[in-house]
């Protein structure tokens, strides 16, 4: 365990005030492992807005004979648009618990519940990713090798661009999901050692 | 992460919890209950199979010809990942129910290990389920935009089938996540 924690985090250091001076002795851990939540959430954040935006950019006309120009764009698809859909609200959620993180790194009053809210709220929101990953993954797959048994032809062959928008989404929303399993563990983990910080 | 163990192993031996035992019923009847929604949804999308008689008119002066065509479950990658996570969901939750069962007392690493199992299966789950659904999706309605053709107006019983299944397999999610929620508010509730 990291003794010498006072919060040096370089992006987060505007935010963070050094710890108070009436904090017990044996709370750095607690305040540390905030530190490390607030960290891990402005990655979540950032994941989710990048994937919305990749997907939403993601737009490509073609040519295509007998039929002239048509369009590939993210919202042809129910999937993608759930899949922004998902992103957009993960990212809002990200934003709005960085803040109440925040807050509990200046007042520590409240960590414990916060926790536990936390633990609550980060579930609900990676079975929301993880599903959105997997509907889009779903359909890309079957947009890159097509289908013969149902007679689904494969349309990355056509929108080279469009589906490479789509695999960088996909990529970066796996990438947030991870961070929000990382987020629970960390939740769960600081509850577990909550017993042994005094009563706050 | 270590220190956070030992921190809960020292705790755990202080703080009883009076109602230990109807927590840990309680938890292996959800995990009973996980087990039981995965192996279906698992059964109803592996045994599902359909043959149908399609007319096919190759020339307009002849009667159409009937051609049999079948929609089996690994024609379409989304469903054989929906059936391989949930098996992988199903033996987890009954290798977790037995190692819940046999331990006696608190045992730290194991309960650690069975929360981060529980968290990766709430996600695992979701995105089999996800997967399933958008392909699923298209079966019903098609796709005019990039010219899928809708299938479940002939495969009817099949889809009716692989939504069963992903109804089952939400539900079997769900037990998940109320497993990683419930092992939260026990440890809140034993900090307090």
């Amino acid at each position: 365990m990291a003794s010498t924690d006072k919060p040096t985090d370089p992006e987060h250091g505007k935010e963070i005030p050094p710890p108070k001076p009436e904090v017990p002795a044996a709370a750095p851990p607690a305040v540390n492992c905030f530190v490390l939540d607030v960290a891990l959430r402005v990655l979540l954040f950032a994941a989710a807005l990048t994937a919305v935006i990749i997907m939403v950019t993601g737009e490509q006309t073609k040519l295509i004979p007998l039929l002239g120009n048509r369009k590939a764009k993210f919202n042809h698809s129910p999937a993608f648009i759930y899949f922004v859909v998902a992103l957009s609200v993960a990212g809002l959620y990200s934003l709005i618990t960085i803040l109440a993180s925040t807050s509990v790194i200046l007042k520590p009053f409240f960590s414990k519940k916060f926790l536990v809210y936390f633990a609550y709220t980060d579930v609900l929101i990676l079975g929301l990713v993880a599903s959105a990953t997997g509907s889009a993954g779903g359909v890309a797959y079957v947009g890159l090798k097509g289908n013969k048994h149902v007679g689904w032809i494969k349309v990355c062959s056509t929108y080279d661009t469009y589906c490479q928008h789509i695999a960088g989404s996909l990529a970066v929303s796996l990438f947030a999901s991870v961070v929000l399993v990382f987020l629970i563990w960390l939740s769960i983990f600081s509850l577990h050692r909550r017993p042994s910080a005094p009563p706050l | 992460m270590v220190g956070g163990v030992e921190g809960l192993e020292k705790n755990g031996n202080e703080v009883k919890m009076g109602n230990g035992r109807t927590a840990k019923l309680y938890e292996l009847l959800l995990r009973l209950l996980a087990l039981a929604l995965t192996l279906v949804a698992a059964i109803l999308v592996g045994v599902d199979k359909q043959t149908e008689t399609v007319p096919v008119v190759l020339v307009d002066s002849l009667p159409p010809l009937n051609v049999p065509v079948t929609a089996k479950w690994h024609y379409l990658s989304a469903f054989v990942y929906l059936m391989v996570a949930n098996i992988i969901a199903c033996s987890y939750a009954a290798l977790s129910m037995l190692l819940t069962f046999t331990s006696r007392g608190e045992n730290i690493i194991l309960g650690s290990m069975i929360l981060i199992l529980d968290t990766l299966m709430v996600a695992l789950l979701f995105s089999g389920t996800g997967a399933a659904i958008a392909i699923g999706l298209i079966g019903y309605h098609g796709n005019s935009h990039v010219r899928w053709q809708r299938v479940c107006n002939v495969f009817g019983k099949f889809c009716g089938q692989v939504a069963a299944s992903i109804v089952v397999s939400v539900i079997g999610a769900v037990a998940f996540i109320l497993l990683v929620v419930f092992s939260a508010l026990r440890l809140h509730k034993k900090s307090k």
